[in-house]
């Protein structure tokens, strides 16, 4: 916002035209830059003062507010904060709980992912021109209505050793033995994993079937006279169309598996022998139960940090002309 | 997926594909959906009725979960002894004011934003949506803090507050491609024809008022569906309902009936609004990457 300095701010009517003209003509870029003179930009900038300003108290403020609270030892009965010399920092590398919940949150991350992926593309790929399309793909959507915690609660009740349906189904079928999913420690993931699989598989159903809407008609046909069937013509054509939506699905997916544990709290908190502690729950713990701020602060800046790496992958692939406009470049 | 101006001789093999992709659709509708109907049905139940459960292995007793009186015992419950007219009061407030305090100046940063360049607009951007997706167990360590400090743990505007830290940014990114498509060339004209820069904003806003409209919605139905922020920033004094319905869950006494009706109350109205907006969904949810 370097503009700030100039003179004539025109909000009312009295504008002349001719610099409003001008104006006009540079936000387009009609010329080259060294004609438009700028005193007008200040409106824009005015209007975008509230938003940056309420943005930069919430985040920026805080995030400082975090490198600096990962430095000491918080104490939020107001003793004061206490420098302890990087003692937050050192402590991670011993914590073997921190260092197991990155390996849980990428386990549950990619498990998620896998499922996700595969059924949701099958399920557009199912939908896609189908008579039922519109209505089915309704329906399926209502699970991303609903509130995380709502869903871990409906699914824990479904789990329940002693009244849960899904139990009982499961039991009955032989697959399941007297403990329920989430009471073992090998298959509270799967149990927490298929939840997220029930409430988001849809979402990547929708972002295909808008890819698979984009995918060139002339491009299957003509694969069509070379003799290619729908499966070879899925793989040879509309798959490699589809790949900036995918790629898009996959980090939003990934992103939100980082920023929501709501259900993962209701479903296990973590348990059972902190099979299901992926590193934000554990986050939650250090910093909501037990109140150690600092140490907290330190886990999540490690967080905070990948997360803008994938925000960085992300912004790339959204920058990219495919996801944008929608026109493939399947032509090169 | 082949285009059905081709003629296409069935075989056999695609007759067995069409009856297996008839047969994975019911059984994705039933798993989508079976959830969703257990719990309205068991909202419906009282509290013994809740857990009866046929014997392992006994398929033909499945009907038991048909088998039931249907009473509103426990919606009435809800609101007479649970206070949860209260916490849907809040739930309201909350949501729809973030939502508006993040709509209204998100779209005039957005508006900006899209009207001129400068130096650094890429840096502000980026900035703009990693605020949007950091974890919020992340944020809400120093916003803890803070709030803390100042007073608003436990209150209305502070979880407010908390809210447009994720749905500001979002109102501005995404309305930001929403004002990219309206071109500049109908304010131009309008400002020829002698409306002022504001005046030419009004004209544009019939054009966008359906988007900003749906994307007010969306931000609703984020901040309704949140539950870290509200539980530890607005525990105490501003409990929302997924807080409050999860707080059902207690451990000697669950009552799963109650709870199933919470949760109907939590959900209905934001499957409504979901498919109110359904055009906007997928824009919204994908953070403007994707258009149907």
């Amino acid at each position: 916002m370097a503009d700030t300095s100039s003179s004539t701010v025109e909000l009312d009517g009295t504008a002349d035209l001719a610099s409003v003209m001008r104006d006009g003509r540079r936000t387009i870029n009609y010329d080259p830059p060294h004609l438009n003179p700028v005193p007008s930009r200040q409106y824009y900038f005015y209007l975008m003062l509230p938003a940056i300003i309420i943005l930069a108290c919430i985040t920026i403020y805080p995030f400082f507010w975090l490198i600096y609270m990962s430095l000491h030892k918080v104490d939020i009965g107001g003793a004061g904060d206490v420098w302890n010399d990087f003692k937050n920092w050192t402590r991670l590398t011993r914590d073997s709980k921190f260092q197991d919940g990155w390996w849980l949150l990428l386990k549950y991350s990619a498990m998620c992912m896998f499922m996700e992926v595969g059924l949701g593309v099958l399920l557009a790929v199912i939908l896609n021109n189908s008579r039922a399309e519109k209505i089915l793909v309704t329906i399926f959507l209502m699970p991303m209505m609903m509130a995380p915690v709502i869903a871990g609660l409906v699914w824990y009740y479904l789990y329940n050793g002693t009244f849960g349906w899904y139990h009982w189904l499961l039991e009955s079928a032989g697959i399941l033995g007297e403990t329920s999913i989430l009471g073992g420690t090998s298959t509270a993931m799967i149990g927490i994993v298929i939840v997220d699989v029930w409430q988001w598989t849809p979402l990547i159903t929708l972002i295909t079937l808008a890819g698979l809407k984009r995918v060139p008609r002339d491009q299957l046909e003509a694969n069509m006279v070379d003799g290619a069937g729908p499966v070879r013509n899925f793989f040879q054509i509309s798959l490699p169309n589809l790949y900036p939506f995918l790629l898009i699905a996959i980090l939003l997916r990934f992103m939100d598996n980082f920023r929501f544990i709501d259900a993962i709290l209701v479903l296990t908190g973590g348990g059972p022998a902190n099979s299901t502690k992926i590193l934000p729950t554990y986050l939650f713990d250090v910093s909501f139960q037990f109140f150690k701020l600092g140490r907290g602060a330190a886990i999540a800046l490690t967080l905070l940090v990948v997360t803008i790496i994938l925000g960085l992958i992300l912004v790339r692939v959204f920058d990219s002309p495919a996801s944008k406009t929608g026109q493939t470049q399947a032509g090169n | 997926m082949a285009s059905s101006d081709v003629v296409q001789y069935r075989s056999p093999a695609r007759r067995l594909v069409e009856i297996l992709t008839v047969v994975f659709l019911a059984v994705y509708l039933v798993w989508t959906v079976l959830p969703l109907f257990i719990m309205f049905v068991s909202s419906f139940k009282d509290l013994l009725e809740a857990f009866k459960l046929p014997p392992t292995g006994d398929w033909a007793g499945a009907w038991v979960f048909f088998d039931f009186t249907p009473t509103v015992q426990h919606y009435v419950d809800l609101f007479a002894d649970n206070n949860f007219g209260t916490y849907l009061a809040n739930s309201i407030i909350a949501s729809l004011g973030s939502a508006l305090i993040s709509v209204v100046f998100g779209a005039m940063a957005a508006y900006s934003l899209s009207r001129i360049e400068f130096r650094g607009k890429r840096d502000l951007f980026f900035w703009i949506i990693s605020t949007r997706m950091a974890p919020v167990v992340a944020v809400m360590v120093p916003l803890y803090a803070i709030f803390r400090g100042a007073g608003l743990v436990g209150t209305l505007p502070g979880l407010i507050l908390a809210y447009t830290t994720f749905n500001l940014p979002f109102a501005i990114w995404i309305l930001k491609g929403f004002f990219d498509n309206v071109p500049y060339a109908i304010e131009e004209a309008a400002m020829c024809d002698g409306c002022t820069r504001f005046q030419a904003f009004r004209e544009i806003l019939p054009l966008v008022a359906p988007g900003i409209g749906a994307f007010l919605v969306l931000c609703v139905l984020f901040a309704w569906n949140d539950f870290l922020f509200a539980s530890i920033i607005g525990s105490g004094g501003a409990k929302t309902l997924p807080v409050a319905t999860k707080e059902l869950v207690q451990p000697q006494n669950i009552q799963w009936g109650k709870i199933m009706a919470a949760g109907v109350v939590t959900t209905a109205p934001m499957m409504f609004l979901g498919l109110l907006i359904r055009r906007y969904l997928v824009t919204g949810l994908t953070m403007g990457a994707v258009r149907e």
